[in-house]
C-alpha cells in the first residue's frame, strides 16, 4: 500500500510536469502530425483502408508513441540529478522504485494519449466512411506500443541517465527496428514483432503476404502477443528496479 | 543515535586509479546533540554524508542509525533518517505546501498523517505566509526551509544536513541554526556539515574535523570552541597537523 502511494505520488507529479504549456503545444504538433501527412497523401492518391491501415500504424503506434516515450520516460533519473533533486526522492524507503514506476506510469499515460488524440485526427483526416473499425485496433496497438516501449526505454535512462536520449533512440533502432526484423529468436523479444503480428492478424493480411514477409511476423493469435509485451515490460521494468536500486552517484557526477 | 564506524569509500578515477574520498572515518553522535562535521571542500564531508542517507554504499566500514545499519538495513535507515543535501533541490512549480505533500506520500504516510505534518512544519518553518507560492518564487532561505521540512516530514529521529546554511544569507542563516537548536531541544540526533566555522562554533555540542577523508579531530565545544574564534584555530590547527591546508 505505501509503495502504491509513492507510485501514485511520483505519476502525479510527473503529469503535473508534463502540463507545462509548452509541452502541450509540442503534444498538440504531435498528435497533428499524422493528420497532416495523410491531407497531403491524400492530395496525390486515393486512399484506401489497406492504405490508410499501413499509414496509420508507421505514424500512430510507431512514430508519435516513440517520439512521446522519447521525452518521456528516458529523462527519469536525469532531470532529477539535474535538479538537485535526486537525493530527496532517493533517500526515500522505495523512493527509487517509486521514481521508476511513477515515471512509467505517466509516460504510458501521457504518450497513450497524445497518440489517441493523433489516431482521432488522422482518422478524420483520412475522410474513409469504413475506417471505422481501425479505431479500436489502433487504440489497442497504441496502447501496447507505449507500455512495451516506455518499459523498453527504463532501461538506458537507468543504465546510462545523462545519455538516456542517445541511447534509447539507438535502442530503439536497433533492437525494435533492427532485431525486430531479424527471422530469428531474438525479434520475439521485440515489441514491433507483436504490434506488427497484431496489425497483420487483425486486418486479415496473412494470406496476402508474400512468403519472405511472413518471416517477419508471428502467427500466435493476438491474446498471446499482447501476453508477450506484457511480460516483456514486466521484465525490464524489474531489471531497471533493480538496477537503479544499485546504482551510486559520486557528488561529481550531479551536475 | 548515528555510529560512524571505520567509513570507508573509494571511488575509480577517470584515469582508472582509486580515490579514498572517506578513510576510516569513525565518530558518533547522541540523542540531543548536534555535532558539527568540519571540513574544506573536498575533505569527504559529502561522501561521508552520502553514505548516511544510503545515497552510496560503503568500500569497507559502516555506519548505524538509530539502531539500524546503512549496509544491511538501508530502508531501516532510510526510515529513520532525514537528509538535507547541498543541492537545495525543490521543484519551482510546486507550492511548499505540495513539496511537504509529495514527499509525505513518498514516505508512504496517510491523508491524515501528511495533513497533520505538513501543517506542523510549515508553522515551525514559517512557511505558512508563502505556502501557496511557487518554490520558483521563493527566497533561497524559503527554499532550504521547504528542503529541511521535507527532510523532517516523517517525523525522523536523526538528521544528517549537509551545509545547510551554504545559499543563505545571514538572517536566514541564523532563523535556521536557530531551527536545529529547537529539533536538538525536541531530542533528535543532528549531524550537519558546514565550511562556515564562525556560524556554528556557539551552536554546535560536539565537533568532528575530517581532512582528506581522514578525521583528524574531535572534540566538545568547550575544548574546540570556548571563546569566539578559537574553533578557526582549532580546525586549522587540526588539519595543517595532519599534512594539509
Amino acid at each position: 500500500m505505501n509503495a502504491l502511494r509513492g507510485i501514485i505520488a511520483v505519476a502525479g507529479f510527473q503529469i503535473r510536469r508534463l502540463l507545462a504549456p509548452q509541452r502541450i503545444a509540442l503534444a498538440l504538433v504531435g498528435a497533428a502530425f499524422p493528420a497532416a501527412v495523410i491531407l497531403a497523401v491524400r492530395r496525390v492518391a486515393d486512399l484506401n483502408l489497406d492504405v490508410l491501415a499501413l499509414l496509420l500504424y508507421a505514424l500512430v503506434p510507431e512514430a508519435v508513441c516513440m517520439l512521446g516515450l522519447l521525452v518521456t520516460m528516458c529523462p527519469v533519473v536525469a532531470d532529477e540529478l539535474e535538479r538537485g533533486t535526486w537525493q530527496h526522492v532517493a533517500v526515500r524507503p522505495g523512493g527509487r522504485r517509486s521514481l521508476l514506476l511513477g515515471t512509467f506510469l505517466a509516460a504510458v499515460a501521457w504518450s497513450s494519449l497524445v497518440a489517441l488524440l493523433a489516431l482521432a485526427l488522422a482518422l478524420a483526416a483520412a475522410g474513409l466512411p469504413d475506417s471505422g473499425p481501425l479505431a479500436p485496433m489502433f487504440a489497442v496497438l497504441v496502447l501496447v506500443s507505449c507500455v512495451g516501449r516506455a518499459a523498453l526505454f527504463s532501461l538506458p535512462a537507468v543504465i546510462v541517465p545523462k545519455r538516456a536520449l542517445v541511447a534509447s533512440v539507438a535502442v530503439a533502432f536497433v533492437v525494435e527496428y533492427l532485431a525486430g526484423f531479424l527471422p530469428a529468436v531474438i525479434n520475439q523479444l521485440t515489441v514491433s514483432l507483436r504490434l506488427r503480428s497484431l496489425l497483420v492478424r487483425w486486418m486479415g493480411w496473412e494470406r496476402k503476404l508474400p512468403p519472405e514477409l511472413s518471416l517477419i511476423i508471428d502467427t500466435q493469435p493476438p491474446w498471446v502477443q499482447i501476453v508477450a509485451v506484457v511480460a516483456l515490460a514486466s521484465v525490464f521494468l524489474f531489471a531497471a528496479s533493480i538496477i537503479l536500486a544499485g546504482r551510486q552517484f559520486p557528488p561529481a557526477e550531479e551536475s | 543515535m548515528i555510529e560512524v564506524d571505520q567509513l570507508v569509500k573509494q571511488f575509480r578515477a577517470a584515469d582508472g586509479s582509486l580515490v579514498e574520498a572517506v578513510d576510516g572515518v569513525s565518530f558518533s553522535v547522541a540523542p540531543s546533540e548536534i555535532v558539527g562535521l568540519l571540513g574544506a571542500n573536498g575533505a569527504g564531508k559529502t561522501t561521508t554524508m552520502r553514505l548516511l542517507a544510503t545515497l552510496l554504499s560503503p568500500t569497507a566500514g559502516t555506519a548505524r542509525i538509530a539502531g539500524h545499519d546503512i549496509v544491511t538495513d538501508p530502508l531501516g535507515v532510510r526510515r529513520h533518517l532525514g537528509y538535507l543535501s547541498a543541492t537545495t533541490g525543490v521543484p519551482d512549480r510546486l507550492t511548499p505546501r505540495e513539496v511537504l505533500e509529495f514527499a509525505g506520500r513518498l514516505h508512504g504516510l496517510d491523508r491524515a498523517a501528511i495533513a497533520d505534518r505538513t501543517a506542523t512544519l510549515l508553522h515551525t518553518l514559517g512557511l505558512e505566509s508563502c505556502e501557496s507560492r511557487p518554490c520558483g518564487r521563493l527566497s533561497s532561505g524559503q527554499r532550504q526551509r521547504v528542503s529541511l521540512g521535507r527532510a523532517l516530514v516523517h517525523n525522523p529521529p536523526a538528521l544528517v544536513l549537509d551545509e545547510p546554511t551554504n545559499a543563505l544569507d545571514v538572517v536566514g542563516a541564523r532563523d535556521l541554526l536557530n531551527l536545529l537548536d529547537t529539533l536538538r531541544d525536541a531530542g533528535r540526533t543532528i549531524l550537519v556539515s558546514t565550511h562556515r566555522l564562525h556560524e556554528i562554533e556557539r551552536r554546535c555540542d560536539r565537533f568532528v574535523v575530517i581532512h582528506a577523508g581522514r578525521v583528524v579531530a574531535q572534540g566538545t565545544q568547550r575544548e574546540m570552541a570556548a571563546e569566539p574564534g578559537s574553533l578557526e584555530r582549532a580546525f586549522f590547527a587540526a588539519v595543517e597537523g595532519s599534512g594539509g591546508a
